[in-house]
């Protein structure tokens, strides 16, 4: 009974626009790393964090004010509201049940109630023990009366902070991989704290030294020295203790310069990946994202023109050198292999996209990136460029969406010329984009007032365009070359290819769109 | 026949050298290296050996007398350069193609006597920007270049006391009717400088102005009887 109840409920909630619309709102809000909202609200949480440990400082010797009670109050329940979120917005349970649902219909089988709470169990318990929900929780918990103990917890408050930093994750992440040298390091020191510890409590415990009453006192005299601190409040009185001591602190130094040399070192070894792993958040930040693979002189004049249209793109390349130019330029780049699986999946199957620029001298680096990019996502569009004319088939039976083989390209442009300079001039002038005169292209959607008119009766004549052709239908395989103004009429989803002025072009983008009335 | 000079069987020097094999041509191939030279004969070319220092074969070649146009297309920046700068002297009149890898180096090719430098990395990028900003724009090219037998661009003179002579553009009755579109024209009056006819201007076309259009051969060639009628 209660089974079929939530297997309808599941139903009913997927067939429910405005339940998926509240919920992708509050994906967006608190998850999606892409919207535009989450940003600020991030930022709405981090204050509201700093406000609430600043209170329990405040409260160690005040008496806490009215209004105080009331932003804590406040913030509590944002963070109560924010875990609950995350808590829902976790896993599609809908979906899964009426997977599971389906799977049933399929296999003939009656639901079991057991199994659908198996299914909301696992998912929701998953999301409850993950290091993330965890520190929420920690930091909502000690509001509890009964758990007022905790309260120090509160603390950690501050942890939800880093939730929020990518970079101090990767820190720790680097200082992870050192995790050898840092073994031996605390396996030293703690050696010669014992030992000296043990020495000193030998020679001057049991009264010798008026300030070691104990063990612990002797633990914590080497500490201290060890640590190069030296407050002083126990000092050494036998001849033996201030050898001791001496070697003591030698050691110590030591151990503190190796410990600076490890962090340096794994720092500024581990610099790049750090530096990736912000270059990796801020791509995944973006959308219709262009990869250029492949720094070289052709990916630095693609990236010019990228740039200067607005695009958002990104260059890879394996070599510092042919990376100094992007550093310069302020690109977004990242030193990878790029015929590395890894640094495909990274870069192009984690984030948003649009076109993948092939741009090395290197043919079979090339191909076997394209094959990686088409063997898992084929929709990505993937534009390669063919260093010898024998490559160029294989390029496009690893389905390659373009091929540019450069140097035919460049030869035909130049025998373009001895044909006539002046033809040469013209083409080369709208190709390479020397003047505002430039080659375009116009789509025609939906609400546009030119549908239905003769090019004649569109005015755009006016704006003293020349029209080279019309591309129909959607997939625009039918090319109609030199339309007659005075007969053809536009039609939805035309795409009018011309040659104008930048200036001219954007006009007429704006007087189509402009209302009738 | 006319005579065209390449130097340096490059792959750009190669991908010129095919695509001029079509046409009625006195070809030479010239390069530093006996390898590529071997190789430009195997392909049906005439190729020969010459340091890019040796004016003599280049004279031998023709270079100075009646070689039309000279393509530097090695694949070393300072040959190129160095057999721009020796060509240009023998011959103030030679076209000279020079390959340049950065647009930084234009300037410098310009200055030593090329006409007109060329940059496949700077043309295959922006035919990869195009193909990314402007992808029906690119299908209408290729498929313009596909049809070449059909479609082509082309230069038409406009001949003194013809029709058109001393016309302005928009008043044109054969141009509004013809199947041509028209890009613009070198006018010989505002120092051969190409114009648009997309920056909107009313140009005043008279004899001698050359017209460039795409167009249909047939149409191209019906045009060019009527500009007498």
């Amino acid at each position: 009974m209660l089974a079929k109840f939530l297997i309808s409920f599941a139903y009913f909630l997927e067939s429910s626009k405005k339940y998926k619309r509240v919920k992708t709102f509050f994906y967006n809000l608190l998850e999606n790393p892409r919207s535009k909202i989450k940003p600020y609200f991030d930022a709405f949480i981090i204050s509201l964090v700093v406000i609430t440990v600043s209170i329990l400082i405040y409260d160690v010797d005040h008496h806490l004010a009215y209004h105080m009670v009331i932003i804590e109050d406040f913030a509590i329940s944002v963070f109560v509201f924010e875990w609950v979120g995350r808590f829902w917005v976790s896993a599609n349970l809908r979906l899964k049940i009426i997977k599971y649902h389906e799977n049933l219909l399929e296999a003939g089988k009656r639901e079991k109630l057991s199994e659908i709470l198996k299914i909301i169990v696992n998912q929701k318990i998953a999301y409850i023990f993950s290091p993330m929900s965890i520190i929420d929780l920690l930091a909502i918990l000690p509001t509890y009366r009964p758990l007022r103990v905790l309260r120090i917890f509160l603390i950690f408050r501050l942890f939800k902070i880093f939730r929020y930093t990518k970079s101090i994750n990767s820190f720790f992440k680097v200082l992870k991989d050192k995790k050898l040298e840092f073994n031996f390091l605390v396996l030293l020191g703690g050696f010669a704290v014992f030992m000296s510890s043990t020495i000193m409590f030998v020679f001057e415990g049991g009264g010798k030294n008026p300030n070691i009453h104990s063990f612990l006192d002797a633990i914590y005299w080497a500490i201290i020295t060890i640590t190069t601190v030296g407050y002083g409040d126990i000092t050494p009185v036998t001849l033996t203790g201030k050898i001791i001591t001496v070697f003591l602190v030698a050691g110590g130094f030591l151990i503190l310069v190796l410990a600076t040399s490890i962090v340096t070192n794994a720092l500024s070894e581990k610099m790049d990946i750090v530096r990736e792993g912000k270059v990796l958040s801020q791509i995944n930040k973006m959308e219709n994202l262009i990869v250029i693979l492949g720094y070289g002189k052709m990916g630095q004049v693609l990236a010019d023109e990228l740039r200067r249209g607005h695009n958002n793109f990104m260059v890879v390349d394996l070599y510092e050198e042919n990376l100094a130019k992007a550093k310069e330029l302020n690109y977004i780049y990242m030193k990878a292999d790029v015929s590395k699986y890894e640094t495909i999946k990274n870069i192009v199957f984690k984030n948003d996209v649009k076109k993948v620029v092939l741009t090395t001298d290197n043919d079979s680096v090339n191909l076997s990136i394209l094959l990686t990019i088409k063997a898992e996502k084929k929709s990505i569009g993937v534009i390669a460029r063919a260093n010898s004319y024998e490559n160029i088939r294989k390029f496009y039976i690893a389905k390659a969406n373009y091929v540019i083989f450069p140097y035919q390209t460049v030869a035909e442009v130049a025998v373009e010329y001895i044909g006539s300079s002046v033809k040469f001039d013209a083409i080369d002038n709208i190709l390479v984009q020397k003047s505002s005169i430039t080659l375009d292209e116009i789509d025609i959607e939906e609400e546009n007032r030119y549908i239905g008119q003769t090019i004649e009766e569109t005015g755009m004549d006016d704006f003293s365009v020349t029209i080279i052709a019309i591309l129909k239908d959607k997939d625009k395989k039918n090319l109609i070359f030199n339309p007659n103004h005075k007969t053809y009429k536009i039609e939805l989803n035309d795409s009018i290819v011309l040659i104008g002025d930048e200036k001219n072009i954007f006009k007429i983008r704006q007087d189509m769109i402009r209302s009738t009335a | 026949m006319r005579k065209m000079v390449i130097f340096g069987y490059s792959k750009t020097g190669r991908e010129i050298a095919k695509l001029l094999k079509e046409e009625e041509l006195n070809l030479t191939i010239i390069d530093e290296n006996p390898m590529l030279v071997a190789e430009a004969n195997e392909d049906g070319f005439f190729g020969r050996y010459s340091s890019f220092k040796d004016d003599k074969i280049f004279s031998e070649v023709g270079i100075g007398k009646d070689v039309e146009v000279l393509f530097c297309v090695s694949d070393v920046d300072s040959m190129n350069l160095f057999v721009t700068l020796s060509a240009r002297n023998m011959d103030p009149n030679i076209k000279i193609l020079t390959k340049i890898v950065q647009k930084e180096d234009e300037k410098k090719m310009l200055l030593a006597g090329a006409n007109r430098t060329i940059s496949p990395y700077e043309v295959g990028a922006i035919k990869a920007y195009r193909i990314i900003q402007k992808p029906k724009v690119s299908r209408v090219l290729d498929q313009l270049s596909r049809l070449k037998s059909k479609i082509s661009i082309t230069e038409i003179e406009i001949p003194k006391n013809s029709s058109l002579d001393g016309v302005y553009l928009k008043d044109a009755q054969i141009v509004k009717e013809s199947n041509l579109i028209f890009l613009g024209i070198l006018d010989v009056e505002l120092g051969e400088k190409f114009i648009f006819f997309s920056k909107g201007i009313n140009h005043k076309l008279d004899g001698g102005d050359i017209l460039i259009a795409i167009g249909n051969k047939k149409d191209i060639r019906a045009f060019e009887k009527k500009i007498w009628q």
